[in-house]
């Protein structure tokens, strides 16, 4: 049995983790901290308490000390959230705070005996780890876009409005530069991804056309990025960002787990490889064995 | 100003071996340093004047004591080697508890830098620890950092875009990994590593019992370890250029629609 959940989302619902925490609770409530704007999303998706965050400071370390007061005073049990670059800081902080056990960007929970068994890929090769937790809080932050986000049918939430207020006043925010070139990979439905075998800067041109069509957006592998065929914010995998559209085209991919790690979450993958033993299409659900330029020439014709 | 910048050994091959409790074998694996603690260390050095000290900390096994002294040749003034056998099999609290009990024996840092995260275990979580341990701000993700008037600049890399702000110092700041390339040991420094000695600090001088570091001082446990990478799917493979991309056509009209 478990005692409730605390899903932290300051910054912005991630509607598949609370998914998961409500499955999870088995009839346990579960709290959600939103973002006042997205209280009735919280509701719709299976929360029992909503707390409806306004004045949420831009920087997390002002947030550490009035969520430990509300996870105390809720005794709440386990603690998950988002692994997103602000939440991967503020939920250590907040795990020493508590002196609890923190599992760092799970990919997989499940529920026994009361604990919370945490999966996660580690030592950045071939091996996934599951974690327990042993401290009395079990807490873990959980990779975007792993759950699938269902809604709730029980509808019937508590929302309760809360100011944080008294921020860190150490912290100044002088300039935020949100000038990101195309939409961000984690919401473009269609990705199409580029590693090393692209062989170029002019190859990834191609795929830029590709996506322009179909509406999606580019990404690439480490080994494309590092190779300097495509910028550091294309990158999808354990170093880069993670992501989960609804169609992923791997091309010219070999498929690194550290790759995967970024990935493996989307709805359908597609793999292009020339060669058909690359692992990429062990975890793709269709894998074309061909010249990528190739395919790629004839996608572009077709869809014109 | 005294700037501390923590580093981490990882294994430099992708292979690496655990033991029956499913800990790093560091004994045997070659190590490097951690591609993100350079970047730290090179932007300690960066912003290092005369009258400031950057002293070099990790935490791992007895072998890293030459590892250490090259980073003397490199620049940093002081190098400290915080090894125990009590301290093996951390987890990051474990860790942190650590790493903060020798920063406070070390006396009082203006700036601690970090990597924001190690190629082997990839938490990213230890920075914000330390920093919450000594009770100091942490600011993750920066690709680049700057000192003025006691206060720190950092822009920070988060999903949406680069955010720049300022805080005073004491605070931490964990670097990515891409953003400053640490520099080679010249001769000099070479000369002047070699008039240093590498400070060891174990569990008797930082006070810590056995109960607090290391496995039993850990609030996580590794229960198993799978070498496959999950969510198989062994789709199709088509080798007919014609088919293969009609049918990639029909799955994208699907999802674009």
């Amino acid at each position: 049995m478990i005692s409730d959940i605390c899903v932290l989302c300051p910054y912005g619902l991630d509607a598949g983790l609370l998914t998961k925490a409500v499955a999870l609770a088995n009839g346990a409530p579960v709290r959600a901290f939103v973002p006042k704007v997205e209280a009735d999303t919280a509701a719709t998706f299976g929360a029992t308490y909503v707390h409806a965050l306004t004045n949420v400071p831009r920087d997390e370390n002002s947030l550490v000390t009035w969520l430990k007061e509300k996870i105390s005073q809720y005794g709440c049990r386990i603690v998950l959230a988002p692994a997103s670059i602000q939440l991967r800081n503020l939920m250590p902080m907040l795990a020493w705070e508590l002196q609890s056990g923190l599992t760092a960007d799970c990919t997989d929970l499940t529920e026994k005996d009361g604990s919370i068994l945490q999966t996660r890929p580690a030592f950045g090769n071939s091996l996934v780890a599951t974690i327990k937790t042993l401290s009395a809080v079990q807490m873990a932050t959980v990779r975007p876009g792993t759950f699938p986000a269902l809604p709730c049918p029980c509808d019937n939430a508590q929302v309760t409005e809360e100011i944080i207020a008294a921020p860190d006043g150490r912290i100044t925010v002088i300039a935020t530069e949100t000038g990101m070139e195309a939409a961000p990979l984690n919401h473009a439905r269609v990705i199409i991804a580029g590693g090393a075998g692209i062989g170029s800067r002019e190859g990834f041109e191609k795929l830029e056309a590709i996506a322009k069509k179909l509406g999606g957006a580019v990404a690439a592998s480490r080994n494309a990025v590092d190779a300097g065929f495509a910028p550091y914010r294309y990158q999808v995998g354990m170093t880069g960002v993670t992501v989960a559209p609804k169609l992923y085209i791997a091309v010219g991919i070999s498929g690194a787990v550290q790759h995967l790690a970024g990935m493996s979450g989307s709805e359908k993958i597609i793999a292009i490889n020339t060669d058909p033993k690359a692992p990429i299409f062990d975890y793709a659900d269709y894998g074309i064995v061909a010249d990528w330029e190739t395919v790629s020439n004839k996608l572009l014709e077709e869809l014109s | 100003m005294k700037i501390l910048v923590c580093m981490k050994a990882v294994p430099s091959t992708g292979q690496v071996q655990v033991d029956g409790q499913f800990r790093l074998q560091r004994d045997g694996a070659k190590l490097q340093w951690n591609i993100a603690d350079e970047a730290a260390l090179e932007a300690a050095l960066t912003l290092k004047s005369a009258e400031d000290t950057v002293t070099v900390l990790t935490m791992g096994p007895a072998k890293l004591e030459d590892p250490l002294r090259e980073l003397l040749a490199r620049g940093a003034d002081r190098a400290i080697l915080v090894s125990d056998p009590a301290f093996a099999g951390a987890d990051t609290v474990a860790t942190a508890g650590t790493i903060a009990k020798a920063a406070e024996f070390l006396g009082d840092f203006d700036l601690i830098l970090c990597g924001r995260r190690a190629i082997d275990g990839e938490t990213g979580q230890t920075p914000a620890m330390v920093a919450a341990a000594l009770g100091i701000p942490c600011i993750s993700n920066a690709e680049s950092v700057q000192l003025q008037n006691g206060a720190v600049f950092v822009a920070r890399r988060l999903e949406s875009g680069t955010v720049l702000l300022s805080v005073p110092c004491p605070v931490c700041v964990s670097m990515c990994e891409y953003t400053y390339t640490l520099r080679l040991p010249g001769i000099m420094g070479m000369r002047r590593a070699k008039s240093k000695t590498v400070e060891l600090l174990d569990s008797a001088a930082l006070g810590l019992s056995p109960q607090s570091c290391g496995l039993k001082g850990s609030l996580t446990k590794v229960i198993s370890m799978d070498s496959k990478f999950p969510g198989l799917r062994n789709g199709p493979k088509e080798t007919d250029l014609n088919a293969g991309t009609d049918a990639l056509l029909a799955m994208l009209q699907e999802v674009v629609k």
